[in-house]
């Protein structure tokens, strides 16, 4: 049964990766979307089972090289994360087979078309691998086949730095994940992903590696800078898989290692903390100061992003001071979180595909008055900001309730100095979800509300159905999993004692329509609308240069946290006298610092250019140097072994 | 769902609902007197709601449905949020009511659909009003929730119910650290109902005005919601510094003695502390916009305060 599903499911993915090559067609396309929106169902179907009864099943399927059988396997953790892809893949393909005819030309749509199906089942066989080499295998397909997708607008300039962006990251990452695989694979001398009963020392290295390596691909600062690069340039679809689904794989893997680990460290516990903490409150601040509709989706990523990592460190620190049930409490809810971001940013990267697609910019300055144009769309909007915003009783409040929780309950802890670290990493979060709401007010109501200010927003028109079905997909969950969550929770066994939504759902229900009721017929009966224009201090004619605009909007924010956004001011002047007295013209340019871009990033990028043309003088293209070169190598790999082997 | 539950839902949310317009007029009345002046009737804010509700609701043509749900949604909201806060018995409790943080994110849905109200017509003082309200909020959420955690700590529990029946069997406040908190609170209550140094709710100043200028496009029985939803969650946070600091009378069971004697205990102490508003109100100026954080501060401050002494006690 569960061995039909899962190879099911291969089997549709592979074809759909096949079926556009095959036959160039726009049936061949649909088809494609059709099976990958089938392996969903079936793949739902066998995380629900694995989930439910906790079977772990193993499928042998493979042979690389003797000795290294390529397995597929699955237990709790693993289904719970194909769970998240098995959700959020039919809204995608429901709405890709719509989306993907926008693209330019025949050959990119097939081109899209066959890479989602590829990128999904990469993501697929990343999480269901039972061993490091496949692990590895499938996370360079799925970095490869995802970069390809970033570069599917590959003429413009902005996709190209994009892709060289992502690439770079995505290099960086497996190659960190490369070592922290190897230093474990020389301890336990297998390449199974097993229990590690070492001592924590011995892991300290494997531990970094592996954290570094996780947390560039899931976006932790302050590695997180190609989110906002890639995401606006990959289309909308792809957005919403990475976001939603492939930050959530490297989530998966981190806590693939983590929890196999028998005796972590408190310092381990500690360093995700604080480091999710601070991905968390700067990914908002900085999304609040963007403008440019993806890129703010982004930022908000790595924002919740850093709250998960903020469970998971969480999770470390009250196992390790003895609170076993704080600790469930905060890893189910990393997860629980996990799986909600995924539902309701692939929410809203589909709908931000639609506007951007009706309106032809980015840039949410440029909106205005959508409601009106694309009800439906709005309306799918609020649903996703009311759920990323943690408001009852929707799913993203429950994870973040879970979390808030935990630290509440944590009075026992006794630790003065952990008692300090939890209050302040306390105080973030609070900040964190509170400028989150802000932030999607402001992006809600920026683009939907009040009156178009340009024209292009005042000539959108509703997206089609399929794309709107595709976003319904989403939406729905995102209601459903927020209602239902305490009692699937318990369904799957975990009784965390959360209060249960559903009942406060019905009781607002409930309230709001009595009081429907009650003043439904209060009021005057003979005209009970009128409508009259805004109140503009007695000036008619109001129009949309009288609105808040984006940046105003965020400006008392910015002013707060004005240490955080940097600014440099540079000025030159020139004298029409030798004594500098009489000012005769000069220039201000005030510039935003990039911080990470300009402090980090490029600074290490100029040594690595640096260190880079010093060995490119050993290359000069001849072939009898090169042989020269090899007979060293060998020379000295001789008696290196010789004397230290 | 009990019917002790359901009687407590119908006692505890209707006599919310009916004293809390008294206590908007009698901080008005305090204010008037400190200034000097007669001020309004301690009924006034009945006669606006009666007079707003029979008055046609008049909408914007830029304005959409957000305007028309906003009034309903907020008023039910904090319905739902008086089930949270008993004030004059505490009944057996259903699971998921009463949870403190499930209570802050109540208020933040009342904020958030405020928020967008005030952008919905597309007039500048609305946007001006959200953008304030967003930001000073967020700035204040740390302070908040940090507050409630100390409660959570002090208290070992983080239901509003459970704490009540801790403090209410108590005299005195239960722990010292419980005062610290309580300034906290009263500082929460100014932020979170748009007083004085905060927002100023008796202007009509774009320079000084957030919550006003919010609703400023409601009209009718719309705007008489709006008030109403206002008034209750001053009360029912003016409740959960009362039951904290000075819980006597909060009866544990319910008999028509008691429920009697808690009203009047309730009406008593919150009248005071609805003085105590007004008297602060009249005292302070209202504050710098950017200088708000720093008045946060305290309140945080002696939030983390009660926790370390918690842990050091």
């Amino acid at each position: 049964m569960l061995e039909a599903l899962i190879y099911g499911a291969v089997i549709a993915l592979i074809s759909g990766t096949a079926l556009p090559f095959l036959y160039r067609s726009k049936n061949a396309r649909k088809a494609s979307f059709s099976l990958s929106f089938i392996s969903s169902i079936l793949l739902l179907v066998f995380a629900g089972i694995v989930l439910y009864t906790g079977k772990e099943p193993v499928f042998p399927a493979f042979r690389f090289l003797p000795g290294l059988d390529f397995t597929l396997a699955a237990d709790r953790l693993s289904a719970g994360f194909v769970l998240l892809i098995a959700v959020v893949v039919p809204g995608v393909s429901l709405y890709s087979v719509e989306y993907v005819e926008h693209a330019k030309g025949e050959a990119r749509k097939d081109l899209q078309t066959a890479l989602t199906n590829l990128f999904i089942l990469a993501m697929l066989m990343v999480v269901l691998a039972g061993n490091m080499v496949g692990f590895l295998v499938f996370w360079e397909i799925m970095s490869l086949s995802s970069l390809m997708l970033v570069l599917h607008d590959y003429s413009s300039e902005e996709s190209k730095k994009a892709g060289l962006f992502y690439f770079i990251m995505t290099s960086l990452s497996t190659a960190f994940l490369f070592m922290g695989f190897m230093s474990l694979f020389r301890l336990t001398g297998s390449a199974e992903f097993g229990q590690l009963d070492y001592p924590a020392s011995l892991l300290t290295l494997p531990f970094l590696c592996l954290f570094t390596g996780f947390g560039i691909k899931a976006g932790l600062v302050p590695f997180h800078k190609w989110l906002p690069y890639a995401h606006p340039a990959a289309p909308s679809s792809i957005s919403a898989l990475m976001s939603g689904v492939m930050l959530k794989v490297a989530i998966y893997g981190f806590l693939r290692f983590l929890l196999s680990v028998s005796f972590p460290q408190l310092w381990w516990g500690t360093l995700i903390l604080v480091m999710g903490s601070l991905s968390a409150v700067l990914g908002v601040i900085y999304a609040l100061k963007e403008s440019d509709i993806k890129r703010l989706l982004a930022y908000s990523s790595i924002e919740n992003i850093g709250i998960i990592f903020m469970g998971i460190g969480l999770y470390l620190i009250f196992k390790l001071e003895g609170f076993e049930a704080l600790a469930m409490l905060s890893l189910v809810g990393a997860c629980f979180h996990a799986f909600n971001h995924a539902l309701f940013k692939s929410l809203l990267f589909l709908c931000a595909g639609s506007v951007v697609h009706a309106t032809g910019t980015r840039d949410i300055e440029a909106f205005g008055g959508l409601i009106k144009r694309m009800p439906h769309t709005a309306v799918l909007f609020l649903v996703g900001s009311v759920s990323i915003a943690a408001l009852p009783p929707t799913n993203g409040f429950v994870s973040e309730l879970m979390l808030f929780q935990a630290y509440f309950y944590s009075s026992a802890l006794l630790d003065p100095l952990l008692k300090v670290l939890l209050i302040i990493t306390l105080s973030v979060f609070a900040l964190t979800s509170a400028l989150a709401a802000a932030l999607f007010v402001k992006v809600f109501g920026i683009t939907f509300l009040a009156l178009p200010r340009t024209k292009y927003a005042e000539e959108a028109a509703e997206a089609t159905n399929p794309m709107l079905l595709g976003e319904a997909v989403p939406a729905a969950l995102c209601i459903f999993s927020g209602l239902f969550s305490s009692r699937i929770l318990v369904l799957l066994g975990f009784d965390l004692g959360i209060p249960d939504m559903l009942s406060l759902g019905l009781i607002l229900g409930g309230a709001c329509g009595l009081i429907w009721l009650a003043v439904r017929n209060s009021g005057p009966s003979e005209s009970p609308r009128i409508s009259k224009e805004t109140w503009g201090c007695g000036m008619l004619g109001q129009n949309s240069t009288m609105e808040y605009s984006s940046a105003g909007f965020s400006e008392p924010l910015v002013v707060i946290f004005k240490k955080i956004y940097r600014t440099e001011i540079s000025t030159t002047r020139t004298y029409s006298d030798t004594k500098e007295s009489i000012f005769k013209s000069g220039t201000v340019r005030i510039h935003l610092i990039k911080f990470f871009e300009e402090r980090l990033y490029l600074p290490a990028a100029y040594a690595v250019s640096l260190v880079s043309s010093q060995v490119s003088r050993m290359q000069n293209g001849k072939l009898d140097t090169y042989v020269l070169y090899v007979f060293i190598a060998v020379l000295t790999l001789m008696t290196f072994t010789r004397y230290y082997a | 769902m009990n019917a002790s539950f359901l009687l407590f839902a119908l006692l505890n949310t209707g006599f919310i609902m009916l004293i809390s317009p008294f206590f908007m007029s009698l901080i008005k009345k305090v204010k008037a007197y400190t200034q000097g002046r007669k001020g309004p009737s301690l009924l006034q804010s009945y006669f606006d709601l009666r007079k707003l509700m029979q008055k046609e609701v008049v909408y914007s043509p830029n304005s959409s449905g957000i305007m028309r749900i906003t009034p309903y949604l907020n008023l039910g909201v904090l319905l739902v949020a008086t089930l949270f806060v008993p004030v004059v018995f505490i009944p057996d409790t259903p699971a998921g009511i009463g949870n403190i943080i499930v209570f802050l994110y109540l208020l933040a849905i009342e904020r958030f659909f405020t928020a967008l109200c005030g952008l919905d017509a597309g007039s500048t003082f609305g946007g001006m009003g959200s953008s304030r309200l967003m930001s000073l909020s967020a700035v204040v959420e740390p302070t908040m929730v940090i507050s409630f955690a100390a409660l959570a700590y002090v208290l070992r529990t983080v239901n509003f119910h459970e704490m009540f029946a801790v403090t209410a069997g108590s005299t005195i406040p239960e722990s010292p650290t419980l005062t610290l908190i309580s300034i906290s609170l009263f500082i929460i209550i100014i932020v979170e109902t748009g007083r004085i140094p905060v927002d100023n709710p008796a202007t009509h100043l774009e320079l000084t005005m957030i919550n006003e200028a919010m609703i400023l496009e409601q009209s009718g029985k719309n705007l008489a919601l709006i008030e109403l939803a206002h008034a209750i969650k001053q009360t029912i946070l003016m409740a959960v510094l009362i039951n904290v600091l000075a819980p006597w009378g909060l009866a544990t069971e319910l008999t028509f003695a008691s429920f009697m004697i808690a009203c009047l205990f309730f009406l008593v102490k919150a009248s005071m502390l609805a003085g105590l508003i007004g008297l602060f109100e009249s005292s302070i100026a209202k504050m710098r916009l950017f200088r708000l954080p720093g008045f946060y501060m305290m309140a945080f401050f002696f939030s983390a305060l009660t926790i370390l002494m918690e842990v050091f006690a």
